[in-house]
């Protein structure tokens, strides 16, 4: 009984000088992690919105408010809020900036797009994922899919095997799809919402994005889905709903 | 054991992958380039160094009833330690490393050593026996991510080697789970070819 007690106090020695010393340490690293993730949010909208923006112009963000905006990321447990770029000479705004959650293979990847005021795609970055390193990690990288998205709007964002103008990277469609499909479902949100100009989405009404939950269950037999994909391919279809 | 013994000792004699086949989880998991084997092995030696100063530090006053719990408290303060001052003074090298700092906690490198070197030897033999395994794991983390990336991808540490017409249409199976195990195959059967070789293997 004495022996029980003895290790017992050891324990919650330890447990208890670990405790402070993680507290101590916390206390100083969170305010200054806090900070820097602002700081990294800040930075990543002022690259996304570069491209609304001419040479020099320095674009402000404010989040708003948009009535009748319905949330497409439900099932990721986010919401989808939707930040006005605005600049000295157009007040009133000359584009969006959000984030798009799309379930990938391994993790909800987070995108955010910056898209004009025509809800044409301007420019976008990966904010977070932990997919397959060597795979479907290499989306973050240069000349990969993400850049192939600026100038595209919401029916064109699709990937090519879906009926789009993206061609998906090799090997890891779950994570190429995730990411697209998720853009496109902000995009849909906003431009129901009314966000957007109509004058640039004549494509929208003419051409209809062929976005049936059918076409993700021909993916497996698709050329370049590889051995990434066999185990999972049921995940997908919670991206393709909207 | 002399200094230079306990330094040396982890990376050839007995090397935690290739000789004592421990901390397999983290090595086939994070080998898919080089640059991750990099930052995964520097880590853990990190957290190893340090866990078996503290371990042999206290050797004596831990019970050794409860020493198992002690040490996981230990090697898991570090752990998060690490994560935390690296998220905020070293941001970028955070966000590279990020999914591999948890996973230390789980290799079991750290908690064979603290339990079978550190907590019966002094406190300068468990630190050069600290970066002695840590620098054996690292080693053989960079050989089988360098193949895996080199076959898999066609570069070695993201440079460009087997060119662009490789890199189009490269072995991927190298890169995915069952590639590691392949090679690593191959690896450990070189190992014991070396070791027969020398007579006296077991």
């Amino acid at each position: 009984m004495g022996e029980m007690i003895k290790l017992g106090v050891v324990l919650m020695l330890v447990a208890l000088i670990a405790a402070v010393a993680l507290g101590l340490v916390n206390s100083q690293t969170a305010p200054i992690i806090a900070v820097q993730q602002e700081m990294a949010k800040q930075e990543a909208m002022s690259r996304v919105a570069l491209n609304l923006v001419q040479d020099g112009d320095s674009p402000a963000f404010d989040s708003i408010a948009v009535e009748g905006l319905e949330n497409p990321y439900a099932s990721a447990d986010e919401l989808l809020s939707v930040v006005r770029v605005t600049n000295d000479a157009h007040p009133e705004g000359i584009g969006f900036v959000f984030v798009a959650y799309g379930k990938g293979y391994s993790s909800t990847i987070q995108t955010m797009v910056a898209v004009d005021s025509d809800g044409i795609i301007a420019g976008t970055t990966i904010l977070y994922q932990s997919e397959t390193p060597g795979l479907g990690a290499n989306i973050e990288q240069p000349a990969r899919l993400i850049t192939h998205l600026d100038g595209l709007d919401a029916p064109d964002c699709m990937l090519t095997k879906d009926g789009g103008r993206i061609d998906s990277m090799t090997g890891c469609t779950i994570t190429s799809r995730a990411v697209v499909n998720s853009i496109r479902e902000g995009l849909e949100a906003m431009e129901s919402a009314g966000l957007f100009d109509d004058a640039g989405m004549v494509g929208w009404q003419v051409d209809p994005p062929p976005e049936q939950d059918e076409s993700i269950e021909e993916a497996p037999a698709a050329s370049d889905s590889t051995m990434e994909e066999t185990p999972d391919v049921g995940a997908v279809s919670e991206g393709g709903s909207l | 054991m002399s200094l230079a013994k306990d330094l040396s000792n982890g990376i050839y004699r007995e090397n935690p992958v290739f000789k004592l086949a421990l901390g397999m989880c983290p090595f086939l998991a994070v080998t898919t380039s080089v640059e991750n084997a990099l930052g995964m092995g520097a880590a853990a030696t990190f957290v190893l160094v340090c866990s078996n100063f503290l371990v042999s530090l206290f050797r004596n006053l831990i019970p050794s009833k409860v020493r198992i719990p002690c040490y996981i408290v230990i090697i898991a303060t570090f752990v998060t330690l690490v994560d935390m001052v690296m998220n905020a003074y070293l941001p970028d090298l955070h966000k590279s490393l990020g999914i591999f700092i948890p996973l230390i906690v789980v290799n079991c490198i750290i908690l064979g050593r603290a339990e079978g070197f550190a907590n019966r030897n002094p406190v300068l033999s468990s630190l050069a026996d600290g970066i002695g395994m840590g620098a054996g794991f690292t080693l053989a983390m960079v050989i089988l991510a360098s193949f895996r990336e080199l076959l898999g991808n066609g570069t070695w540490l993201n440079m460009s080697v087997l060119g662009q017409s490789y890199s189009s249409q490269p072995l991927l199976i190298a890169i995915l789970s069952p590639g590691a195990f392949i090679l690593l195959a191959f690896i450990l059967g070189f190992f014991n070819v070396l070791e027969n070789r020398k007579g006296g293997g077991r």
